[in-house]
């Protein structure tokens, strides 16, 4: 009964996630087609959905990736439905507090909201306190689902199984599958970063109410913005990463995949460098002591080192020169893997101090993060969002529709990230509403990012349609 | 030594009477980075320049004055090239002091370019326009015309403009030299970097600045930093404590 209520509610979750995500898209389309000139927005209205862009992406990606893992966590461990139900309840109430605050509010410090921007009111006076209090119950459901699947897992498995240590000595007694080693290591990392947020909301509405008594620090709250924002970031793309050594090889009619020594030591290290590796974000802060901006660096190039080297070795291994059962869920890993490995060379490339300094505040920002998230953990999500529909419906694959359809997601996606990427080149700022005529590029290349992107759209709304009439029968199905 | 006396009154006075004027509700923030109007300016009988033939040359740290100030206008110039002759600076720049008082004629700024000692020195330009409105606007200077004094009631305003024509910082005030540097960094585009100074409402900075040393000592902070790692971790300890002593294994 209990894995049946989860089916139904990873559903929900699967139909609620591409719903806003298809707004998502909508609003950064408006925002590419309002840089290239073809529309015209107000400021106000642009940096509205940017925020809205921005905060809701990382949210739902982010949620996706629970949901999958949540999910598949139930062929090992009992999994608690109330966390699951409570997170979706307060997810979809921070939703439409946050959307009140950016669509009627106007609020539009951007998903970052660095301080002190909050403060600084050019909206809705209620909208920043209201603002605070979203991001309040998104963490809250968030930080409740993450310790009840962490509690689950070390209800079956010792701190020493779950992290796979005994996998550093020969021949294991017992073997820690590595769905749940990344998964714990994961959840550990978002654990870590949802206290951050704790504490950075709490020394928000500390200033907000003290009434000029209490002044934050911009140093410590930009460290704790980004020890938040920049490792729930890169956690959500772990959660797919989790789910790719689970189906991955199953879904390819190969074994499957093992824990080894070097698979262990690589993801433990994970859980270390990326902790440590958002400190990239304040190369630009003289007052950030040396030491941490080197910190940064090295972590950066640490941190995709063992993730990304041992996960890239296991899938090429996996596929070459073997004779794979190539279906959607796997193709969409296989191109997810790429993605991310694109964007994350793009990261490290921007991690590179001597590098950021020149790069840091042009397109090639959006152009990385978009391309593992786009092009990387999008794709981990609709990966299993199809094999999830398609274990309880019968198969919504059609051969010849299906490559075109992915066909048309490759096209829109490489051709919006390539404008973000010569824009970044171009040394062409981001976060600009509107191109100061000496960027000759700028207004084009928008423009062609909007085309692309409408592209990509489609595929997405392809997608969403085969996807969500599956989602409704298992939701409606009896058992 | 009268001469010194006399220039020390007259700057103490004036530095009251221009911090008076700062609390007027004018802000050193507004208008940066927008482009300064372009305004005509007559500098000479024979040669009339714009904003843009000055700017693109050098960049311009202008100065709003008008000749018959009672006040801040004299002590502020006097101030201003006393302190610029301290200025080692490799960075090129032109004061321009132009006059906001539409009476104002050529003559009236040649003379307190005399009054100055300032008539043949290439650095600094002594000129008036006849769009001063305009300027004013695109600066945020608005100076009031006091009709029971006859005098304007107005800031000691210095604008850095740079060679692209963009406000890049402003003071209000008579400033020190330190503060002119940074305004001859800016109009450079030479990035300055500032940090807030301590303050007592601060509690928890990552760094306790001392500025008579102006070293950094490491705060409260980064503690928070520190935290939310402790905290995962004693979560993770304290759970599997409890799961695998308190309840049965499954």
């Amino acid at each position: 009964m209990e894995s049946i209520k989860i089916k139904k509610i990873t559903a929900v979750w699967i139909i609620t996630v591409l719903v806003l995500f298809i707004v998502s898209i909508v609003l950064g389309i408006l925002m590419r087609l309002n840089q290239g000139e073809i529309i015209e927005q107000s400021p106000i209205t642009f940096y509205s959905n940017m925020t809205t862009h921005g905060l809701t992406m990382i949210g739902i990606w982010f949620v996706a990736g629970m949901a999958a893992v949540n999910y598949l966590m139930q062929r090992y461990v009992k999994t608690s439905y109330t966390a699951n139900v409570i997170a979706y309840v307060l997810t979809v109430i921070g939703v439409l507090i946050f959307w009140t605050t950016t669509f009627v509010g106007k609020f539009h410090a951007g998903w970052t909201f660095l301080y002190p921007l909050p403060f600084k009111v050019m909206w809705a006076t209620w909208a920043t306190p209201l603002f605070l209090v979203s991001l309040t119950v998104f963490g809250l459901g968030w930080l409740i689902w993450s310790i009840s699947l962490m509690t689950q897992l070390l209800k079956k498995y010792s701190i020493a199984q779950v992290f796979a240590w005994q996998h550093f000595r020969k021949n294991p007694k017992v073997e820690t599958p590595p769905f749940i080693l990344i998964t714990m290591i994961t959840l550990i990392g978002i654990i870590t970063c949802l206290f951050a947020a704790v504490i950075l909301i709490a020394l928000f509405f500390a200033e907000y109410f003290s009434n000029g008594n209490f002044l934050n620090d911009a140093l410590l709250m930009k460290n704790l913005t980004y020890f938040f924002g920049h490792t729930i970031a890169n956690e959500m793309l772990y959660l797919g990463l989790a789910v790719i050594y689970e189906l991955f090889s199953e879904v390819s009619g190969r074994p499957k995949w093992r824990t080894t020594w070097y698979v262990a030591l690589a993801w433990n290290l994970t859980l270390i460098f990326i902790l440590t590796a958002f400190f990239h974000h304040l190369y630009m802060d003289f007052a950030q002591p040396e030491g941490f901006q080197i910190i940064g660096q090295l972590a950066s190039y640490l941190a995709s080192l063992p993730a990304a080297g041992v996960t890239v070795f296991s899938v090429f291994i996996a596929v070459y020169r073997t004779e794979i059962k190539w279906s959607l869920t796997n193709l969409l890993f296989f191109i997810g893997v790429a993605g991310w490995v694109i964007g994350g060379l793009g990261a490290v490339i921007d991690a590179t101090i001597t590098n950021n300094v020149l790069l840091h505040n042009t397109l090639w920002v959006p152009a990385h993060f978009h391309t593992y998230n786009a092009m990387g953990n999008v794709l981990f999500s609709l990966a299993f969002f199809y094999w999830f529909t398609n274990q309880f419906t019968k198969n919504i694959e059609d051969g010849k529709f299906t490559k075109l359809t992915l066909a048309i997601l490759l096209i829109g996606g490489i051709g919006f990230l390539l404008a973000f990427y010569i824009g970044g080149a171009d040394s062409i700022p981001r976060r600009y509403s509107n191109y100061p005529t000496d960027f000759t590029a700028a207004a084009p290349l928008a423009t062609m990012g909007a085309i692309f992107a409408t592209i990509y759209l489609t595929a997405i709304l392809i997608f969403f349609f085969k996807i969500y009439k599956g989602c409704l029968k298992i939701l409606f199905s009896p058992s | 030594m009268f001469k010194n006396i006399v220039f020390t009154f007259v700057t103490i006075n004036s530095w009251f009477f221009a911090n008076a004027q700062t609390a007027s509700g004018i802000e050193e923030e507004t208008n940066i980075y927008e482009r300064i109007y372009n305004a005509p300016i007559r500098v000479s009988r024979n040669q009339q320049l714009t904003f843009t033939d000055l700017n693109n040359k050098k960049p311009l740290l202008l100065a709003l004055i008008f000749t018959k100030c009672a006040g801040v206008c004299n002590p502020f110039l006097l101030q201003l090239k006393e302190n610029l002759q301290f200025i080692n600076s490799d960075n090129p720049f032109t004061i321009l002091v132009l006059s906001f008082d539409p009476r104002d004629r050529l003559g009236d700024m040649n003379l307190l370019a005399q009054k100055l000692g300032l008539e043949n020195n290439k650095k600094w330009i002594f000129a008036v326009t006849d769009s001063i409105a305009l300027l004013n606007q695109s600066i945020g200077f608005y100076p009031r015309w006091d009709s029971v004094r006859s005098q304007y009631d107005h800031d000691a305003l210095l604008v850095g403009i740079n060679k692209e024509g963009y406000i890049t910082k402003k003071l209000i005030g008579i400033r020190d030299k330190l503060d002119l540097d940074l305004l001859i960094s800016s109009v450079n585009n030479i990035y300055s970097p500032t940090y807030r100074l301590p303050n007592k409402n601060i509690l928890f900075s990552c760094f306790n600045y001392d500025p008579k040393t102006g070293k950094n000592r490491p705060g409260l902070g980064w503690l928070f930093i520190a935290l939310p790692a402790v905290l995962a971790m004693s979560l993770l300890l304290s759970i599997s404590f409890i799961v695998h002593n308190k309840l049965p294994a499954e």
